[in-house]
């Protein structure tokens, strides 16, 4: 259904500034009624893809297509026709919705953007649906965003996301900013929205349990790259690539917590942050930071490999 | 099987390390003195010398003014300290006079908030910032001498360098590291961390937990750890208080609590962390906690949680449990004879956990509580 090729995104360059490439030659697909999880540290470029693919950033380089056609080259008003079939969902939904307009009126707008010509009792019933479906009452249609809890914030950017129908929800780090508890139950909520809906889901994030627990195939991404791409079980029962190993061992969870208080910590903890997109880094982009690094890493670039079927890696020693 | 024991008698013989923090019955209300909305409501706990605590529990339950009235911080008359004590080194914080509460603040129980970007001076280099707490509270040593030994201290790079760059050019987990200078500028006694970790990515919330808890061993300090995720609990303190609607519901050993949760609300945090481990992610539903955290001023008259709580009963509808030490019968037993043993010879028995069943200053409010894995 959405498939990317080479993506490339670049920002600066302008007057002699340092090209930033925040997406580096990404190659992602999504079938239809996947969900597929994008995985990686602030600054990794996850975002940008994210953008990238809606067009609110401009593309440098490579394809991308929705139901075969190419999206990098839509009118304005295809553009327009493939923003119904496909939408997003922010991290921060207090800054992601307008604070000066009515749930009802931020719901509503979005009906009366793509079927113009609707009428206000039509958009009336539309709104309550649309809430009713995200499990909120329509008497908050009224409401304005501050007066809503964080979770129910979320839920009305749900709302407006699927207030067109889209095929494809974008979700950008949707449940990163919420309590443990409203966390699931927003999941949980996409989980049966997806089932009701027939959706699929690019689902962004950087925590890889909450990954696990919503999608079957998992990309994961690294200074612009994906460094590996797999099918979510066999991810976690084995990565391939070092930089997905120390993602997972740095997740805080109670089994393992347990575990490691009795047997002492197995935990790797990368050192540093992600380095600048600017920065060329030779050889392989994550050996500055890698526990596995060898001589050769330095050196060489290394190449995207098969590890198993449908399994990929970019190492020299996966 | 569970035997209900008085706190006062029992538990608190087997809680034996001396204590650095002791709260008792710590009540803090705001608005009106006419309605007035009770944001803690009872809290007791300790904090024994050279620990990490946490405290655990969902946004608008408490903790964070909790951590806040340690140091008196809680913006008064907006809100006010109605009842109970919060004893610091023998002191009560609430009584101190204005002048001590300066001396105390900073060097003696000093603060990490949740968010370094907009904890930290936006129009101030890093250094000054870390500086103006050692030029405050020391005089002995040379600010940028020790600046330099802190930044070191917490994993900051190239600190002459650091020291002239300011918060925005720095990353987060940079500027929490600055943060956490900061906070150790005096070598406090008690390290308050108020969700030091949830505004970072996964692998530097690594990095900052491993730095705190090296810190803590290294500095020998006590560490207040607030956090909504039970993962984290695990992986760094030793005891844990469980809080909801202004009040504590559970406390006990990491381990026991982590292991066999004894309240409703405990189980259900446990339940909505994602795993890493077991059955296959996508196939198994989470069960998190319906609805969501009650309005201070509108809560229910039993038990507080018992409108979320899947076993709620008539009981908890009506009367509100109170905070007990319930231990099972055989385990009980088990404390007696130890105690009993103890009270002859030497008190060294009681100190050393024996065995992993033994629950020490385990206390839950509920009227049902579960029983572990069992329930």
């Amino acid at each position: 259904m959405l498939k990317i090729k080479d993506l490339t995104v670049q920002f600066g360059g302008e007057g002699g500034k340092p090209v930033l490439r925040a997406v580096d030659g990404v190659t992602l697909e999504v079938g239809e009624g996947q969900s597929v999880g994008l995985v990686g540290e602030s600054g990794c470029g996850k975002s940008s893809l994210a953008n990238a693919v809606v067009r609110l950033v401009p593309v440098a380089g490579g394809q991308v297509s929705f139901d075969g056609n190419d999206v990098t080259r839509l009118s304005r008003k295809e553009l327009k026709s493939f923003r119904t079939r496909v939408q997003m969902i922010f991290q921060d939904p207090l800054g992601s919705l307008n604070p000066r307009l009515s749930v009802g009126g931020c719901l509503s707008e979005v009906c009366r953007v793509h079927n113009p010509g609707i009428g206000k009792a039509a958009v009336d019933q539309r709104v309550a649906e649309l809430l009713d479906m995200v499990g909120l009452e329509s008497l908050y249609a009224n409401r304005y965003p501050h007066e809503f809890s964080g979770g129910q914030r979320q839920r009305i950017g749900i709302a407006r996301a699927l207030a067109v129908s889209p095929t494809l929800v974008i979700a950008d780090e949707p449940v990163s900013a919420l309590d443990v508890s409203v966390q699931v139950q927003i999941l949980n909520l996409m989980k049966d929205l997806q089932k009701k809906m027939n959706l699929s889901y690019l689902f962004i994030a950087h925590d890889l349990a909450v990954v696990r627990y919503m999608c079957e195939r998992i990309y994961v991404m690294y200074l612009g790259k994906v460094v590996e791409e797999s099918p979510a079980a066999e991810l976690f029962v084995k990565p391939a690539h070092p930089y997905t190993e120390a993602l997972l061992s740095a997740v805080p969870d109670v089994e393992k917590g347990l575990k490691n208080r009795e047997v002492g910590s197995d935990r790797i903890v990368l050192g540093g942050d992600v380095p600048s997109a600017t920065e060329r880094i030779p050889g392989c982009p994550f050996h500055p930071r890698c526990h596995k690094v060898q001589e050769i890493c330095r050196e060489k670039v290394p190449p995207r490999k098969e590890v198993s079927e449908g399994r990929f890696s970019v190492c020299h020693f996966s | 099987m569970w035997k209900v024991l008085k706190i006062q008698d029992d538990c608190e013989i087997l809680g034996v390390m001396s204590d650095l923090l002791e709260v008792k019955g710590l009540k803090v209300q705001f608005g009106s003195s006419k309605d007035p909305v009770c944001a803690v409501d009872g809290v007791s706990f300790s904090v024994p010398d050279g620990s990490t605590f946490a405290l655990v529990g969902e946004s608008g339950c408490g903790k964070s003014v909790t951590a806040l009235s340690l140091a008196r911080l809680v913006p008064e008359p907006a809100g006010s300290y109605a009842a109970g004590s919060i004893m610091f080194n023998g002191e009560n914080v609430l009584e101190m006079s204005n002048s001590r509460l300066r001396e105390l603040r900073g060097r003696e129980i000093a603060y990490v908030f949740q968010d370094p970007s907009t904890a930290l001076n936006p129009v101030f280099r890093v250094g000054a910032q870390i500086m103006e707490a050692i030029q405050l509270h020391r005089k002995d040593v040379s600010a940028r001498d020790e600046t330099i030994r802190l930044m070191t201290l917490v994993g900051l790079p190239d600190p002459a360098e650091r020291m002239k760059a300011y918060p925005h050019e720095l990353s987060g987990g940079m500027q929490q590291r600055v943060m956490i200078a900061m906070a150790l500028a005096c070598s406090p006694k008690l390290l308050v961390a108020d969700e030091p970790t949830t505004a970072l990515d996964v692998t530097i919330q690594a990095q900052i937990l491993e730095l705190l808890s090296s810190l803590q061993k290294k500095l020998n300090m006590s560490v207040l750890l607030i956090t909504h995720n039970l993962g984290l609990v695990a992986d760094v303190a030793h005891t844990v208080n469980v809080m909801y609607a202004g009040r504590i519901v559970e406390s006990g050993q990491v381990r026991d609590v982590l292991a066999a949760p004894a309240h409703p609300y405990t189980r259900g945090l446990l339940d909505a962390v994602p795993k890493l481990s077991g059955i296959d992610g996508s196939d198994v539903r989470l069960e998190g906690i319906d609805g969501f955290v009650p309005n201070p001023a509108e809560l229910p008259p039993g038990c507080k949680f018992e409108p979320r709580c899947k076993y709620a009963q008539d009981k908890c509808r009506e009367v509100e449990p109170e905070l007990e030490c319930r231990i099972s019968n055989a385990e009980y037993r088990m404390e007696r004879e130890g105690l009993v043993g103890s009270e002859g010879g030497s008190t060294t028995n009681v100190q050393q956990p024996t065995s992993s069943n033994q629950e020490e200053g385990r206390l839950v409010r509920c009227h049902y509580p579960l029983g572990g894995s069992d329930a």
